[in-house]
């Protein structure tokens, strides 16, 4: 029994070692880019603008912590989802953002939301465009 | 039986200043890694009933999940057993890595998982089945003392198509302080919202805010004697509730498939989580 004793130990200490490195930095990842036939895509909600309230509500639930609660705001997290940047992109690109994700630059993949909820999601950040 | 009802108690209350959203698996996992720097804390508890009138039993679990990266993910588990006229122990600990190996979302995403195990053979929270199971009616007080040190590993695999998502476990454990050989289990899971679309109102009770699914999970067997022969098996559907912007409740009936199993495993849970906790910690010891 004593020869793993010191077990529980090693491994705290891995993690705190771990732990003590700095996190990877944010910023944009020019390597991050939607393949084409991605960014071709059209929003199947883009004739129910009116879906995009249902977006807000995702957004505040699962995008707001790194986004801020406004979106249109950069955070030391993220970059602001309402610069010419990410607006110029087409809904198809940003659909495929949100659904992959970008580990690298700890964006989570948010395939598990519902296909038409990362839609609303999309349209919602469309009307940022309006309230900058 | 006050002891019981005191952790109960102390569960609950835990439970009532909880907030986050969760998916509704109890036992399988799938790709979804915590947030980096972001601190969940959940309570998970089982209530056992059992069969040729052995005693009833509670087991609560405290979860402490931890997102390093956007590609790993620890967690520290705390448990303890209760048993009707019998004892209430601490069983034990458990600390659990799990590693995302692909970028991006895949028509199956692998996802690794590592996780040691210093808990005594009085646990009952039955986080995961493995190996062969047999009813005991053995005493807590004297199980407490047979403590053990296991390793286990888990292949995890996980879609999402169509709003539904299928995750499928596959278990190796090995207990290093007793020769059992590798023990082998599984888990499988699907789930789905019972709307896809979210709605604009801020409404406790909308479709979207439910997601049911169903668990099987179960043991099968060892190295020594692998098979289903000797094994528990549970069947178990699931229901979250997303009662707030945050905020989840979950609860799953898990009935015993097999002559080893327990009748039911009667399960609930609810989780908080504190978001940028990685960057408050640094904040406070002076980081930028």
């Amino acid at each position: 029994m004593r020869r793993f004793s010191c077990l529980p130990l090693l491994l705290a200490l891995a993690a705190t070692s771990v732990a003590a490195q700095p996190l990877s930095p944010q910023g944009t990842d020019p390597s991050w880019v939607a393949p084409e036939k991605d960014a071709a895509r059209k929003n199947p909600l883009a004739s129910k603008p009116e879906l995009a309230a249902g977006g807000q509500k995702v957004f505040s639930r699962t995008c707001a912590n790194c986004h801020g609660d406004e979106a249109h705001r950069a955070t030391t997290k993220a970059p602001d989802l309402a610069s010419d940047a990410v607006q110029a992109q087409s809904d198809g690109a940003i659909f495929w953002k949100i659904t992959n994700g970008n580990t690298r630059k700890a964006m989570p993949s948010w395939g598990s939301i519902p296909e038409p909820q990362r839609w609303q999601l999309v349209l919602y950040l469309r009307s940022l465009r309006d309230t900058k | 039986m006050r002891r019981f009802l005191t952790i109960f108690a102390l569960m609950l209350t835990l439970a009532a200043a909880a907030r986050a959203q969760e998916k509704p698996y109890f036992v399988t996992y799938d790709q979804t890694m915590e947030e980096k720097g972001n601190l969940e804390i959940s309570s998970e508890n089982t209530f056992g009933l059992q069969k040729q009138g052995l005693p009833t039993f509670y087991a609560p679990l405290g979860e402490f999940e931890y997102g390093w990266t956007g590609w790993w993910t620890s967690e520290l588990y705390l448990e303890g057993a209760s048993q009707h006229n019998d004892a209430t122990v601490f069983t034990g600990y458990r600390i659990e890595n799990r590693f995302k190996p692909l970028n991006g979302e895949h028509k199956i995403n692998p996802i690794l998982y590592f996780e040691y195990e210093r808990i005594s053979e009085a646990s009952r929270i039955n986080k995961e089945v493995v190996g062969h199971a047999e009813l005991s009616n053995e005493s807590l007080r004297d199980l407490h003392g047979e403590k053990a040190h296991e390793l286990e590993g888990k292949l995890i695999l996980s879609s999402n198509a169509k709003g539904w998502n299928i995750s499928e476990n596959f278990i190796l454990e090995k207990n290093l302080t007793e020769d059992e050989g590798v023990e082998f289990g599984y888990a499988l899971g699907v789930y789905r919202p019972l709307s896809l679309i979210a709605s604009g109102t801020n409404c406790h009770f909308c479709r979207e805010n439910f997601k049911a699914g169903m668990e099987l999970y179960g043991g099968l067997g060892s190295t020594q004697q692998f098979g289903f022969e000797d094994t528990a098996h549970y069947l178990a559907p699931v229901l979250a509730w997303h009662a707030g912007e945050n905020s989840t409740f979950k609860v799953s009936p898990g009935f015993g498939l097999t002559h080893n199993s327990s009748r039911m495993l009667i399960r609930f849970g609810y989780t908080y989580e504190i978001q940028g906790f990685g960057s408050k910690m640094k904040r406070m010891f002076g980081g930028k």
